[in-house]
């Protein structure tokens, strides 16, 4: 028996491992769980919104005859191992619809989808002794870290830009804010800098995205647009606004939240290795003495 | 076939980085190195976040020195005691380092302060082992016998004080240069993803003078327990350790591992070390490039902790 064990000591240590590897990440993910719904503090927060908001919000003006209404094609996206970006359909109706036909382009609707918004830190890089390092950074808060706008046609067309400004539709005027207390002053000219650099980096990641004639209507009343969120997107809740106008005129919006969420062995592993990091490390020290020692059990040699 | 890696939270092929754990695993077993300074540099290549690869990669590089210490257990060519001093001081080095790199990180100047150091270590090591087997090939070549260059008899190390005995070594010297040695040896770990045998094997052949059938095994024996430490210390410090990742990387690489040592028993070893100076050079040209060459988007934005 015992010079059997011995002789299969790598698969039976490799098995060993796997079994106390299996109870131990049991452990880990009921302890994330107990200490407060398997959320664990990240080093990189990602702050909630403080207040719990509801779902769907609408907004009548008034004098308006018509009404918007949408809803996503997911309103619970899971973020699985196999998770490589998604693409979410946003639909909607117009309640009262005077539109003779869907190519009229009676009504403009602007779409727009924002992910939580967090703090950045943007970097540039300037040669110092003929090595290019980072030398210079600023801080900005309430930087979206998803955003999309699609629209029936350019939002420029559609809206003044005051009211852009004012309610933040547009690339241009994302209301992210250089954080209090830099490390350095830094200059208006270099905070432009800096605020386009985010713009073009995230434009690039395909996190901030910008659909001129991403809204189609499908019918009289229906309109439809999709939205790509890419794999490298933050988990989270996201808002999507919708908002309805005619003629410069905003005549009614609608907000339904989507949110994006950790699930299965994705959810399990992330929790455990910011929830329980110390125990973390040592399974993952025990998985890898174990592929050691069924390596060598295998392949019957060293593998050095 | 992909996988979303949950710490480095980025999509990434599982047969890419298959093929790039048995590609780095092939040499390491052909060259009979541990291979971590050219797994880590490879990953970050390859778009994870430098100091994930560096976390990552020691869990990496524990299984794969598992089984070769194990090897050199059952062959008695273990120094314990020196082992456990080297252990001593690789902990408290790796224990700083990581710390160094929680600083560094949050200073966003980690992947910078990475690339110079592997410009450096790579570039050096990379030019002796050229010189050398350059020099070994020229004299096999003129038909000489190519004689390993003896070691003297007493060196500045044995003038020190706080003298130990290591039985297995055969020595009777200071503890203060190996404890140094694994102190520096546990730093490089720490901060380039790397075991550091290609610093202590040397060290301990031409600094500290150890008969050289203990070196490799004693090396081996401290990179495991050092290895171990320091995946706990990253991933409970910097949660920078990336267990899917780790999976897939030690996999390709036992079985690169296997076919890199039938291909390198049909090569010599000045060939060898020929061949793995180029690859070396190679890697430090590709991270010089990085520093030197004007970058094509001098900015570059990562997520902050709002605190």
């Amino acid at each position: 028996m015992m010079r059997l064990l011995l002789r299969y000591r790598g698969p039976v240590a490799f098995f060993v491992t796997l079994i106390v590897g299996g109870v131990l990440f049991g452990i880990g993910e009921g302890e994330a769980q107990r200490r407060g719904k398997a959320a664990p503090p990240a080093p990189v927060a990602r702050p909630m919104p403080q207040v719990a908001e509801p779902e769907i919000k609408r907004e009548q003006q008034p004098g308006a005859r018509e009404s918007v209404e949408a809803d996503v094609s997911a309103r619970n996206i899971a973020v699985t191992s196999s998770f490589n970006g998604t693409e979410i359909v946003i639909f909607g109706a117009i309640d009262g619809s005077q539109q003779p036909s869907p190519e009229s382009g009676y009504y403009d609707v602007i779409i727009v989808v924002e992910g939580v918004p967090g703090r950045i830190v943007v970097r540039r890089k300037g040669n110092v002794a003929g090595l290019w390092l980072n030398t210079a950074s600023a801080i900005f808060d309430n930087v979206p870290s998803y955003y999309a706008i699609a629209s029936t046609r350019p939002v420029e067309e559609i809206v003044p830009e005051e009211y852009r400004a004012l309610h933040g539709i547009g690339l241009q005027h994302l209301r992210f804010t250089p954080a209090v207390g830099q490390k350095d002053a830094i200059s208006t000219e270099d905070l432009k800098q800096y605020r386009e650099a985010i713009i073009r980096l995230k434009l690039n990641d395909r996190l901030y995205v910008n659909r001129e004639h991403g809204v189609a209507f499908t019918g009289k009343s229906i309109f439809r647009a999709s939205i790509v969120l890419p794999a490298n997107v933050t988990v989270g809740p996201f808002d999507t606004k919708v908002y309805l106008l005619r003629e410069e005129k905003l005549l009614s919006t609608y907000q339904v939240r989507l949110t994006l969420e950790r699930e299965g062995m994705e959810r399990y592993l992330h929790a455990f290795a910011y929830g329980l990091p110390t125990l973390y490390g040592f399974v993952t020290v025990m998985i890898a003495v174990g592929a050691g020692l069924l390596a060598s059990t295998v392949f019957g040699r060293s593998t050095h | 076939m992909q996988f979303y890696l949950p710490v480095a939270e980025m999509s990434a092929n599982v047969l890419v980085f298959l093929a790039m754990g048995g590609a780095v695993g092939f040499l390491s077993g052909m060259f009979g190195v541990g291979g971590g300074f050219l797994m880590t540099p490879l990953l970050i290549f390859a778009g994870i976040p430098a100091a994930v690869a560096v976390g990552t990669e020691a869990a990496q590089i524990l299984a794969s020195s598992v089984s070769g210490a194990l090897a050199q257990w059952r062959r008695r060519n273990i120094d314990v005691k020196m082992g456990l001093v080297l252990l001593a001081g690789g902990l408290v080095g790796s224990a700083f380092g990581v710390q160094l790199v929680g600083v560094l990180r949050r200073l966003g100047v980690f992947d910078v302060f990475v690339s110079a150091c592997y410009v450096t270590f790579l570039g050096v090591i990379g030019m002796l082992m050229l010189i050398e087997s350059t020099n070994a090939i020229r004299k096999s070549r003129g038909g000489r016998v190519v004689s390993q260059r003896r070691p003297g008899q007493h060196n500045w190390v044995h003038g020190l004080p706080l003298k130990v005995r290591f039985n297995r070594s055969r020595l009777y010297i200071s503890a203060i240069p190996p404890l140094l040695l694994g102190l520096f040896v546990g730093l490089l770990a720490a901060i380039m993803g790397v075991g550091g045998g290609f610093i202590m094997v040397p060290a301990m052949i031409y600094l500290l003078r150890m008969p050289t059938q203990v070196v490799v095994g004693t090396s081996l024996f401290q990179i495991v327990f050092l290895t171990a430490a320091t995946t706990i210390l990253h991933a409970s410090q910097n949660y920078n350790v990336d267990v899917v990742l780790a999976v897939i990387l030690m996999a390709g690489g036992v079985i690169g591992a296997q076919f890199g040592a039938l291909a390198g028993e049909r090569l010599k070893g000045e060939q060898l070390r020929f061949l793995l100076a180029t690859f070396i050079l190679f890697v430090c040209a590709r991270f010089a490039w990085q520093l030197i060459a004007r970058p094509s988007e001098i900015f570059s934005i990562s997520s902050a902790s709002s605190a």
